[in-house]
């Protein structure tokens, strides 16, 4: 199981039945809950709400340590461990390392790099990719990628295949496909608008494909060789890289997952020194990303990095602002129109997955008139997923994820690029290899189905 | 006013779901004054030691902690002095106490564990090598900006800071304004 809720430590309090949005945790109040798998989307939120933690009074001086066995966690950790938690897939990762048969190539999501030096102490929301790349080359891996390459890519196929069902009269709205616990609640629960979804894959699976196949070319190798680790601010990325269908380079797209807690952990275990890291650069090719890719990372940012391209693409002329503010914001469901040309583009923006079911509700009812919906399953994106840095206390929650929020955007700012389709990795990866989006290799390699039973 | 009587924390288990974030928050902002413990789990390197306890009973569960008696009897009992009484509120000091649960025992509330003592980051140690203990209760967050901290993050408003004096002072009001009104019947 992904996602579990240990029954020796659960008080029945059910403050995570209040955050899980798909009402997948059930039992008595008082009594140890457990979490009904045919319903759980894997979010994490409830990993990020427990409270119920190994305590020497209640379960005894052994217990912890017992505890941090059964769920693989390394040695060296010391921190609170929770009745609610996420499968931890260091010992794989390790193995990877150590196996010289093998090429590592690590991917890190957007909202990783906003987070993870919180883990060391340093304020929330510090922004620190430098440093990330600096870790993950340490611990050993071999190329040290990034998933918002694969995002700009993302912005490519599914820009793309937006102006397409615009233009040629497609199934619309068209929903975004990046958040996989959102396709598991579609799938779960409204299955019949399957055809609403991309075809496209997430960015965590694109750069998987890519990696196995376009990054093994690079190396002179094979995908059988290459070893692909990401991580993600997500719990439920895990479940994603599992599905069996996503493995269309002939090797699975993503080996294994961890999260942004699992990295530091990682990164204590192999006793490297946070704080004394100097900042490195992600390897090229498939790590240049724009300010596009990495606004991934919070509520919106997939639309408003999709707008920068696509208008571009429909008009042939540069956006008039880069930064689209009419996409921004927290609240649950926004909609914005938007003027491309001679087309008024329509887009919806659903974050935190409880509110997607009245917009779902009316688009079946007739009443939805809009092009293109993001929905993000956390309740401000990924910044705020399930796999983060879980916060001691949640009176600092807001702050959190403002902070981290902020960092994704500041960063975008500093980018040299900040457009999808001006990546030279981009340009590159398409003249050499991908050829045009949605053309059949970006169609075999980085499309999917979904509702496969 | 001048303050007499020392406040306390009083919790309801009518409200009470027992989730103990009231104990994590505890827990945080205690370790934070002598650890070095961030805003996030991950930044935590000792065990969790908190100042109040959840407790369960027949009718539900809610937080026991210390009343910060007048009369204290586990300042009374200490005999190493580690114990004392500052701005009315009754404290602890790790660093005198022995663990010998001379305290313990005489908390009629069982507001007080003996728990592991933790500094910069490591569990410190007796004089023979084993892990230190203190008695760890309420200090109603002496020194925590913005007051105790388990009131702060109850989801439930389950715990209130109670200030005796003031809250008898409102009664009183209450009890003048009521008979005020019934001088008509007199």
């Amino acid at each position: 199981m992904i996602v579990a809720i240990d029954q020796n430590l659960c008080t029945g309090c059910r403050e995570c039945a209040e955050v899980c949005p798909a009402y997948a945790i059930v039992g008595e109040q008082g009594k140890p809950q457990t979490i009904d798998t045919s319903r759980c989307v894997m979010c994490g939120q409830c990993v990020q709400k427990c409270k119920s933690y190994v305590s020497i009074l209640t379960h005894g001086k052994d217990a912890y340590e017992k505890v941090k066995k059964e769920r693989n966690i390394p040695d060296c950790v010391q921190e609170p461990l929770f009745a609610a938690h996420a499968v931890c897939n260091i010992d794989k990762v390790n193995a990877a390392l150590a196996d010289p048969e093998k090429l590592t190539m690590v991917q890190c999501a957007p909202a990783v790099r906003v987070a993870i030096a919180e883990e060391f102490g340093a304020d929330l929301g510090t922004l620190a990719p430098g440093k990330l790349a600096a870790a993950l080359r340490k611990i050993g891996f071999d190329r040290v990628y990034d998933t918002n390459f694969p995002a700009d890519v993302t912005i490519m196929e599914e820009g793309t295949e937006l102006i397409k069902r615009v233009t040629q009269g497609g199934v619309l709205p068209m929903f975004t496909s990046c958040c996989p616990a959102w396709v598991k609640f579609m799938e779960n629960t409204y299955p019949e608008i399957k055809d609403h979804l991309s075809s496209c894959k997430s960015p965590q699976q694109m750069g998987g494909a890519i990696f196995k196949t376009y990054g093994a070319e690079l190396e002179g190798t094979d995908g059988s060789k290459v070893f692909s680790v990401s991580v993600m601010p997500c719990t439920c990325k895990e479940f994603e890289c599992e599905r069996p269908e996503m493995k269309d380079s002939g090797y699975r797209d993503v080996d294994v997952v961890m999260t942004t807690r699992d990295l530091a952990w990682l990164i204590k275990s192999k006793n490297i020194d946070w704080d004394a890291l100097a900042e490195e650069e992600f390897d090229q090719p498939l790590g240049l990303y724009t300010g596009a890719g990495t606004i991934f990372g919070v509520t919106g940012g997939v639309m408003e990095a999709a707008i920068r391209t696509g208008y571009e693409l429909i008009t042939g002329q540069p956006i008039p602002d880069v930064e689209v503010t009419a996409v921004r914001g927290t609240e649950g469901f926004r909609v914005s129109h938007l003027k491309v040309g001679d087309l008024t583009l329509k887009v919806g923006v659903v974050t935190g997955l409880k509110n997607v079911v009245p917009v779902i509700e009316a688009m079946k009812a007739g009443q939805l008139d809009l092009h293109f919906i993001e929905v993000m399953t956390c309740p401000e994106g990924c910044v705020s997923g399930g796999g983060q840095p879980k916060l001691l206390m949640d009176t600092d929650r807001a702050e959190a994820y403002a902070a981290r929020r902020k960092a994704t955007f500041d960063h975008d700012k500093e980018l040299p690029y900040r457009k999808s389709h001006e990546n030279p990795a981009i340009k590159k990866i398409y003249d050499e290899f991908l050829k045009e989006p949605n053309g059949p290799i970006a169609h075999h390699l980085l499309h999917t189905k979904y509702c496969i039973k | 006013m001048k303050k007499n009587l020392g406040s306390f924390v009083v919790g309801d288990s009518t409200k009470c779901t027992g989730c103990k974030a009231c104990e994590v928050a505890c827990f945080a902002v205690h370790s934070r004054q002598n650890n070095p413990v961030g805003k996030t789990v991950g930044t935590v390197t000792v065990p969790v030691t908190p100042k109040l306890y959840l407790t369960r009973f027949e009718q539900g569960c809610m937080p026991i902690q210390c009343k910060h008696c007048e009369d204290a009897p586990c300042l009374n009992v200490c005999t190493k002095g580690a114990i004392s009484r500052i701005d009315n509120q009754v404290i602890v000091d790790p660093e005198k106490c022995i663990g010998c649960k001379d305290c313990m025992q005489a908390c009629p509330f069982g507001a007080i564990a003996l728990l592991p003592y933790a500094k910069d980051g490591k569990l410190a140690a007796q004089a023979m090598g084993e892990t230190k203990v203190f008695a760890s209760k309420c200090d109603l967050c002496a020194g925590v900006e913005g007051g105790p901290a388990c009131v702060r993050v109850c989801p439930h408003q389950a715990l209130r800071l109670v200030d005796p004096e003031a809250e008898a002072e409102e009664k009183k009001i209450k009890a003048a304004e009521a008979l005020l009104m019934t001088k008509n019947w007199r």
